[in-house]
Order: C-alpha cells, then structure tokens, then sequence
C-alpha cells in the first residue's frame, strides 16, 4: 500500500533557517492564541528568538511554544519547518541584528518540515 | 482598529499566505500557513477536517492570524488579526471557497505559468487531495474579525 507524502527530513529545510523568509511563533496567553512575528537566528545548531521589547505579549519561561519557519505562495513552492519546543532566556547572538529584542531559545521537542515541490509516493508503514 | 480599514484590506487581499495560530483542548498552540480569501466580514481559510487547525478551532474557537505581504519592505506589511472561528463544512460554502482560491491562486498569470511548469506533478496532487479527503471532509476556518492591529517595524524585532 503506498501513499503520497509532502514530508521530508527536517535536515532537507536546513536552508530555510539560515535564509529565513518568513518566521513566527504562537503560544498560548491569557486572552488566546497568539501569533508574533520573530527574528531568528540559527547559531551552532540552537533556535534563537528575538522578539520585540515592543511586543505586547511574550512567552514566558518553560513555555511551550511552535516556531515556524515557511516560504512560498504557489502549491509546488511551499515549504516549511515546523518546531515545537520550549522556549528559556538566551543571551542575543553575536550575529543578531541590531534591534530592541527579548532573545529567547527554543528547545526543540518534536521538529517536521515538508516541501510541496518533493510530493511523492512512499510505502504506507502506518 | 476596523477590519474593513482601506489600510487592512490592502494587506489582506495582497497577502498570499495566511498563518494561524490555534490552541487544542488542552491549550498547547499550533500555527500553520494556509491558502485564504477574505469575503466581507470574515476570512476564509482552506484545510480539511482532520488537521490541527480545525480541530483546534473546533475546541477553542480562538485564533490569531497574520498576514504578510509578500516581498514587501514597508512598515505596514503586517497584519495580526484576532477573532474567533468556526468550522464549516457546507457544501455551499467550499463551492464558493473554491471558486475565491482558484481566482486568487490558480487563474493569474503567476498561477497558470506554476502549474504549467510542474504538469508532472499534477498527478501526485490530485492523488495527495483525494487522500486527503479520505481522512476528512475538506473544510473552511471562517474567522470573525475582533481586533486588529499593524506590527510596525518596532514590533518585529
């Protein structure tokens, strides 16, 4: 029995952190959901985070959170990695950029990426 | 701030790809991009019953979402919407879904010269939808605007 899959190894997306086209993360706060817009940063393979001072509501320490990294606008084009994890403080990484963050570290728990363009048949294991 | 603000509008219907945050039952968050088209008053956000997403909503009809434009460096190119959605599944409804997404996505310029380009691919597309399918009905997140706000540049980091 064989299915199509749209996923592939996180390592395949790799590109996808060092050129960063879109970035967010969501958590969970007191009125809901909330999705923000984030810098990142990859440096010696950790998820480093810069959220604005500006922003009105952060994730606190421990917390979960999904960073998520996509690119694309036509079917085949689509791509992402898609990283659920913890976030702890970070210092800002040497090569962040100069804006007013809070830099947070992701702590990967469980991470998936797939890419539209790489739609193929594979044997259903399930 | 008025979702149907001339300002937000512009970015919603110049924004290609919609990312919503959603929380499950037992409040841990997802996002996931999705295809969308705004009708007035809502956003509509293509997926199938059994992702994330709907189930999500289905739990917790909180959301946030936000739209970026594309290629697009000025300081109003974000939007972050939050409201509250449902799940739709009426037949009526994914028709005119799917008549917005296929102007919107496939009948441009840009549209038909993609898919001309991965004809090959259309096959496994057609297959990946029908599976899809097989695991849950297609359906539409219809999201009620509550509050919006620009993230200027101060806010992205």
């Amino acid at each position: 029995m064989k299915r199509v899959t749209r996923n592939i190894d996180p390592d395949c997306a790799r590109d996808l952190l060092e050129r960063v086209p879109r970035a967010c993360i969501a958590f969970a706060c007191d009125h809901g959901p909330q999705a923000q817009p984030i810098v990142l940063v990859w440096h010696d393979g950790r998820y480093l985070v810069g959220i604005s001072q500006h922003a009105d509501r952060k994730p606190g320490p421990s917390q979960e959170v999904v960073l998520l990294i996509d690119e694309g606008v036509h079917y085949f084009d689509l791509r992402a990695l898609y990283i659920r994890g913890q976030v702890k403080q970070a210092s800002a990484p040497p090569e962040a950029p100069a804006a007013d963050c809070t830099w947070l570290e992701v702590v990967p728990l469980k991470t998936v990426a797939w890419d539209y363009g790489t739609l193929r048949e594979v044997r259903d294991e399930r | 701030m008025n979702v149907d603000d001339p300002a937000m509008l512009d970015v919603i219907r110049r924004c290609m790809v919609a990312r919503i945050a959603t929380l499950s039952r037992n409040g841990r968050p997802s996002i996931n991009p999705l295809y969308f088209v705004y009708v007035p008053g809502h956003i509509w956000l293509g997926t199938v019953e059994w992702t994330l997403a709907a189930r999500n909503v289905k739990a917790d009809p909180r959301v946030s979402v936000l739209f970026e434009v594309e290629r697009d460096r000025s300081p109003r190119r974000i939007l972050r919407i939050s409201g509250r959605a449902i799940v739709r599944t009426d037949p009526k409804g994914q028709r005119s879904y799917n008549l917005r997404v296929a102007r919107k996505y496939v009948l441009t310029p840009g549209g038909i010269r993609h898919y001309l380009a991965h004809l090959r691919q259309l096959r496994l597309r057609r297959h990946y939808a029908a599976q899809n399918v097989s695991m849950g009905q297609p359906c539409v997140i219809e999201v009620t605007p509550l509050h919006a706000e620009f993230l200027g540049d101060e806010q992205l980091g």
